[in-house]
């Protein structure tokens, strides 16, 4: 008992000691925890439909204050086995599909790395599907309080279990970059109050071509995501309750949203040049659903002085498809905000979006018939990393 | 009189301003590499491709007292910038930052051992015992 005691003692003082460490998770340090984290406050003065991050979270921010969307802590242990060899765990704490905090391991791989111009990764991996969408939850990373809701809200899975590898070329001064994945992963989105959609996706895969010139940074990507899609709620029980011969709730509801096949494509650009960042980037997404069509655009400005970081982003997204219903979305995002450097590992930002909701698919949490409107969001955030 | 009035300025700004050397990269004098362009180096420390010219993997050392005007003179990046680059890479697990040191000496002992090993310190403080690749002007 005495030895238990000892020995968790011991721990707790390593881990205090490692977490006391300023953030320099390198090379030298065969053991290394690090983190990252946010504090997050949103006031919406929507009365009749909650603001969400994203699709995985059941609920979001109603009128008034809300700390619920955007909180979350992340923690990350790497061993380096040796120059070549090393391993990555990651699990974060934020709200989701699950309904609270419940922790999720969000990395778990080993990597190999035989040569700078080769890396690869087998265990669970971010999904790589747009540029920066597999560190959409470290808010320290990017300027605004949360990525862009019209193109990262609507993202259907998180992580995948498979394989990576990235190749790097430089050609002249430019650099070449290509990575290709695999692995099957699957999560839950809430389509609507009545309506869960669970993702068995068995194959996910795709790639991505970067090439980098000077400050730019320009994306190709291609994805593909074969999905068993398994929906449940009370929309489902209800269609299966009318009996009629043929009518099935769950290939009712698939017909309609067409989530069992997905093709992302992504064009992303980012200019990053001392004080100045710029990030565009177009998605296309198809459906299974007649001609289905998610489309979206982001174009997003930053620039430092001093400490401080004004921003400003416009951004776009619209469903379509031959057979328009009342899971499409169309809405329009202004953002202006700020970025403020207290310390190398603190930031704090401000931030305003003024929505211009035409549709509200599904991007929106409602049990009313909301059918869309003007909404100001205000957002106020406190990013770490340790 | 206009030029008289500019020397009157330079003379008065170079009084007032401390004297600022450049800060100089140093490889082992062994490792092959008589120098590096900008853009190599911005690869090896931004961890983008870390490879020498001379073909041997490049590791990068941030050198603590040199680190803040380091990034200055290679990207124009203040250090909250630095780690903000660095925490994308690291929190999706797709690369990790420079190996850190705390003082020159630390610096020093690992370029004189290691052939891929990059450093940096100010251009004044320069021994023979490194070979200077780059000098990045302030």
């Amino acid at each position: 008992m005495q030895r238990w005691r000892q020995i968790g003692l011991g721990l707790a003082l390593m881990l205090a000691s490692l977490a006391a460490q300023a953030f320099h998770p390198s090379d030298d340090d065969r053991l290394t925890l690090s983190g990252f984290g946010t504090l997050g406050l949103v006031h919406s003065d929507n009365s009749e439909a909650e603001f969400l991050r994203d699709i995985s979270q059941p609920r979001g921010a109603g009128e008034g204050w809300s700390a619920r969307v955007d909180t979350l802590l992340g923690g990350q242990l790497g061993w380096r086995v040796d120059p070549r060899w090393d391993l990555v765990v990651q699990g974060i704490s934020r709200y989701h599909d699950t309904g609270d905090f419940r922790p999720e391991l969000s990395l778990a791989f080993v990597r190999y790395r035989p040569d700078p111009a080769l890396q690869l990764r087998a265990g669970r991996l971010g999904w790589d599907v747009f540029q920066l969408s597999d560190s959409r939850y470290v808010g320290y990373a990017y300027p605004w309080v949360r990525p862009p809701v019209d193109q990262f809200g609507i993202l259907q899975l998180t992580y995948i279990d498979g394989a990576d590898v990235t190749f790097k070329q430089p050609l002249g001064s430019d650099l070449v970059r290509l990575k290709l994945y695999a692995g099957r992963s699957d999560s839950r989105i809430y389509v609507r109050d009545d309506l869960i959609a669970d993702f068995d996706a068995d194959a996910v895969y795709g790639g991505h071509l970067d090439y980098e010139h000077g400050p730019w940074r320009l994306r190709t990507s291609y994805t593909e995501v074969h999905s068993d899609v398994d929906y449940s709620g009370p929309l489902i029980d209800e269609i299966d309750s009318l009996q009629l011969p043929g009518l099935d709730g769950e290939r009712q509801i698939e017909s309609v949203l067409g989530f069992s096949r997905l093709r992302l494509f992504s064009l992303g650009a980012l200019y990053d040049s001392g004080p100045l960042q710029v990030q565009a980037m177009v998605n296309r997404t198809r459906t299974e659903r007649q001609r289905g069509r998610i489309d979206s655009a982001l174009l997003s400005a930053g620039y430092r002085l001093g400490q401080v970081t004004p921003y400003v982003a416009v951004s776009r997204i619209m469903t379509s498809s031959t057979h328009p219903d009342d899971t499409d979305i169309d809405q329009r995002t202004w953002t202006l905000g700020t970025r403020f450097d207290v310390a190398s590992d603190i930031a704090l930002k401000a931030q305003f979006d003024r929505i211009d909701t035409r549709r509200p698919g599904f991007l929106w949490h409602t049990d009313s018939d909301w059918e869309g409107g003007w909404s100001s969001v205000f957002s106020l955030g406190l990013d770490f990393i340790f | 009189m206009i030029r008289v009035r500019c020397c009157l300025l330079v003379a008065l700004l170079s009084l007032v301003m401390p004297a600022m050397a450049d800060i100089a990269i140093v490889v082992n004098t062994g490792s092959g590499v008589s120098h590096l362009t900008r853009s190599d180096a911005v690869n090896i420390f931004m961890g983008r491709y870390r490879k020498l010219p001379s073909g041997n993997p490049a590791l990068p050392l941030d050198v603590a007292p040199f680190k803040a005007r380091f990034y200055r003179a290679l990207v124009n990046k203040n250090l909250a910038e630095i780690n903000s680059y660095w925490a994308r890479l690291v929190f999706s697990g797709e690369n990790s930052p420079p190996q850190q040191v705390a003082t020159v000496d630390e610096m020093r002992q690992i370029v004189t051992s290691n052939p891929g090993a990059v450093g940096y310190l100010d251009s004044r403080e320069v021994s023979p015992d490194l070979h200077v690749v780059l000098i990045l002007s302030e």
